[in-house]
């Protein structure tokens, strides 16, 4: 049963994020700058900092299928938000090896990993016919204001959920070399 | 260790092929979703209007104490507007009864006009701020139908993208490119004829919908004229509210002008929207009449 808690999770943010809108201020919402909430990226990035080892790959999966519902729910695009968590987090799990998993690295891969996946997202969407605006304005409009309030939401979800998933994984992981 | 790095990259480049193919079905014109997606959608829209119920409680906490601010002169404002209101009421309804009797006398009940209103509430919006999509509780078990044009008492905001079993997407007039047409004319008074064009698609750095003007006027177009739906797109209604005229401007050749459309209803703060199903179905009827003809 406890093997679910991850994605019950996962589910319950996904769908938070669709009424995202509706507890943000209106009058951050019908500004200029445009905040998309990436809850799921965050919460994969702490399971493949905290939960995860470094010979399993739990977050790629739960990235490929939450990424799919996103594409399914929200966008109707297919393929995109699965194809930019999975490859986010992947690089994210590789570069956990390098540094110690403190807070302060792991608002930083965060960062990182929400930055990266919004510019893999932006290019698609570029790339298809989506959207057309110049990098410039995207980068005020709609980077910064979204990094800033990912991050704001990073540094609340941190303290509930670091030690949480270091537990979980001392109790379901250790038998779980095969995986 | 190389042949982990190959394993890598074949990993890598079979992802880009899924993505490209997968982008690729999903873009293609298709007429309905797949079983999987259509369970998707109705698992998490269940869901969604469970989750929905407490947080626009708590919303709407916040936005009633907005309110209690300025109640004291809104009254005001609204009782000078109450009265005027009553005998418009008295007028309408004249009307009304009068065109049902010519109606009747010319033996036409029909008219592009009458809809079927299908009541829903919102239950989420794409947090993906390029699609402008919102999801609504109503779906294939309720009647709603792919393209169907989806209201609010403001006036028009979409219309229904993609239909489920119980929920169905609606995509806002702000996401609509030049592949969503709306008929659409700005009527006027006796003597002066009205205006027919297209709404082609919405232009973001002005906030306004483009209505390519195909049938021109003598007398010019004004700003804060309204613009509704003509029904004559064969999927819309006629007579629903689009907008309001903020500003002409000619093409680049000159020959046609562009109005630029501000729309009546709010993108932003939709909870309640009203389907609509348009009961002169005009082309059923056409496939109709063609195969009595066979």
């Amino acid at each position: 049963m406890k093997r679910l808690i991850i994605p019950a999770i996962l589910f319950l943010l996904l769908i938070l994020e669709g009424v995202a809108f509706e507890l943000l201020p209106a009058n951050l919402v019908t500004g200029n700058s445009v905040i998309i909430p990436h809850w799921v990226l965050i919460f994969l990035v702490f399971v493949a900092i905290f939960y995860d080892r470094a010979n399993t790959y739990f977050c790629v999966l739960y990235g490929l299928i939450f990424g799919l519902l996103i594409d399914v729910v929200y966008t109707s695009v297919l393929g995109v938000y699965m194809f930019t968590y999975s490859i986010t987090i992947y690089m994210t799990h590789g570069l956990k090896k390098i540094f110690h998993a403190n807070f302060y690295v792991t608002i930083l891969l965060g960062t990182l990993s929400i930055a990266v996946a919004e510019g893999i997202i932006n290019i698609i969407f570029f790339v298809v016919g989506i959207s057309d605006i110049p990098i410039k304005e995207y980068t005020i409009y709609r980077l910064l204001p979204t990094l800033l309030a990912n991050f704001i939401f990073m540094v609340i979800l941190y303290p509930i959920f670091a030690k949480r998933l270091l537990a979980w994984q001392r109790e379901l992981l250790h038998m779980g070399e095969s995986v | 260790m190389p042949v982990f790095r190959k394993k890598r990259l074949f990993i890598i480049l079979c992802g880009i092929i899924i993505l490209v193919a997968m982008i690729g079905y999903s873009l293609r014109d298709r007429d309905s979703l797949t079983m999987p997606e259509k369970f998707i959608n109705d698992t998490v829209g269940w869901v969604q209007s469970v989750i929905h119920t407490p947080v626009s409680y708590v919303a709407s906490i916040f936005s009633n104490i907005d309110d209690i601010k300025n109640t004291y002169n809104e009254n005001q404002l609204l009782k000078e507007k109450l009265a005027e209101y009553k005998s418009l009421i008295y007028e309408v309804q004249e009307i009304k009864e009068e065109n049902e009797e010519l109606r009747n006398t010319l033996d036409k009940s029909d008219s592009l006009r009458d809809f079927n209103p299908i009541h829903a509430t919102v239950t989420s919006r794409s947090p993906e701020r390029w699609v402008e999509q919102i999801t609504i509780n109503k779906g294939e078990q309720d009647g709603v139908e792919t393209n169907m044009a989806v209201i609010t008492a403001e006036g028009m905001i979409g219309k229904v993208q993609a239909t489920s079993e119980f929920s169905s997407h609606v995509q806002l007039l702000s996401g609509f490119d030049q592949f969503n047409r709306i008929s659409a004319t700005i009527s006027r008074e006796e003597g002066n004829d009205d205006i027919f064009g297209l709404i082609e698609e919405y232009d973001k750095e002005t906030d306004s919908l483009l209505f390519k003007i195909i049938d021109e006027s003598d007398t010019e177009i004004e700003e804060g004229e309204l613009v509704v739906s003509s029904g004559m797109g064969g999927v819309f209604p006629a007579g629903l509210m689009i907008g309001t005229v903020t500003d002409v401007i000619p093409d680049q050749y000159g020959l046609t002008n562009t109005a630029l459309v501000e729309p009546a209803a709010n993108m932003y703060e939709i909870n309640n929207v009203i389907v609509v199903d348009r009961l002169l179905n005009g082309q059923e009827d056409v496939t109709a009449e063609e195969e009595d003809a066979e």
